[in-house]
């Protein structure tokens, strides 16, 4: 990192921006809320408004030029679809797998402690805590319960895992790492283990010689092309995920790149949008198509 | 024309999947606003249902950007 002494007219906007954003900020302290059946309550709050907007959007501007003059090397924008590696204990293990390992080890020291310290403490009517645990959980059995046709636990706790497993590598975001959904072999992976639980599932209801006899039906000319479609759904479930934690990433790295030294509090807002309810919207359809499929596979 | 000017229209040309994801979006919300005002009390199975199929359409849109990630990243180098 290296400080570029600024020019004189650099100098000068960063002043006026700081002494505008101050100033703004001064006199929306100094104007009073009126009370709310006053006359002029309206025009007093809209004025507070403004103020506050000119006020923020100069300080952001300043922060912006003062944080432009540190260099901090060449940017390039570069992205990598296939995450770093790294050595541990000798092994070459990608940069997500480990990430994923930390946030596994993580949601099992929670699950331990909530089921030492909080769950005997439960009490008839719910609340804080509680109420959190019980409204994810209810929700993700009600699901199950919706699409495979009757209640299964052990069905329900796979997704419940799941679930928690993908928002916290979503989490693991917001601290500036690569989250391990934007790694193909980790989505198809999960991928995987639903198309395992599809055949585990149907097998188990049918049998062998039902779950193939599943492939003929309406009629057995179209026994190939459901045999393929079958196969194509790891692959589906794995790209789409991929597909769209990558892209979410690339977008927040353009949002850096293109804002440059002005990415203060800007990238946040639309990180909430990028990192935070676009993957629980995908979690969210990955967990739902896996129960639909699995659902289809059971049903008579 | 250099290699990787090839590879850009190739990506471009991938990325048009998107049209006609958008397309098939764009219609299924379409159908599924018009079938709430139709039957209000339906709303919660119609959502359900209107999520599994844009999650269905959106996956061609999705293979035309994988697969133009895949030019990018990989037929460049």
């Amino acid at each position: 990192m290296q400080f570029i002494m600024p020019s004189v007219g650099k100098w000068i906007a960063i002043g006026l921006s700081l002494i505008i954003g101050a100033a703004a900020l001064y006199l929306r302290a100094r104007i009073a809320t009126p009370e709310k059946s006053d006359e002029g309550y309206k025009a007093a709050k809209k004025k507070r408004n403004l103020l506050m907007m000119a006020g923020v959007l100069a300080l952001w501007l300043c922060s912006g030029l003062v944080l432009g003059c540190f260099s901090l090397g060449s940017r390039v924008f570069e992205v990598a679809i296939s995450p770093t590696r790294m050595d541990i204990l000798g092994f070459s293990v990608s940069s997500t797998v480990f990430i994923a390992w930390v946030v596994i080890a993580v949601l099992v020291v929670a699950a331990a402690l909530i089921r030492i310290f909080a769950i005997p403490r439960f009490k008839e009517t719910p609340r804080g805590l509680q109420l959190l645990l019980e409204t994810a959980v209810g929700a993700i059995s009600n699901l199950t319960k919706e699409k495979y046709g009757h209640k299964n636990e052990g069905l329900a706790s796979y997704f419940f895992a799941l679930a928690a497993l993908m928002v916290g590598s979503a989490i693991v975001e917001l601290f500036g790492v690569r989250p391990p959904t934007t790694d193909l072999s980790m989505t198809f992976s999960y991928a995987l283990v639903t198309f395992v639980l599809i055949n585990v599932y149907g097998i188990h209801k049918k049998g062998v010689k039902g779950r193939l006899q599943s492939f003929t039906k309406p009629n057995a000319v179209i026994a190939p092309f459901k045999l393929l479609s079958d196969l194509a759904v790891p692959i589906s479930l794995a790209c789409r995920l991929f597909g769209n934690m990558l892209g979410g990433m690339i977008v927040v790295e353009l949002i850096y790149y293109a804002l440059g030294a002005f990415s203060v509090g800007v990238p946040a807002v639309l990180g909430l949008y990028f990192n935070a309810f676009h993957p629980l919207i995908q979690f969210f359809i990955f967990i739902n198509l896996s129960l639909t499929f699995i659902g289809e596979a059971v049903e008579e | 024309m250099t290699d990787i000017g090839l590879i850009a229209i190739g990506a471009g040309l991938a990325v048009l999947t998107g049209a006609g994801a958008g397309l098939g979006m764009g219609i299924a919300t379409g159908k599924a606003v018009e079938a709430v005002a139709r039957q209000p009390e339906a709303n919660s199975k119609i959502n359900a249902l209107l999520i599994l199929g844009l999650a269905l359409t959106e996956s061609t849109a999705i293979y035309g950007f994988v697969t133009a990630l895949v030019m990018i990243f990989t037929m460049g180098k």
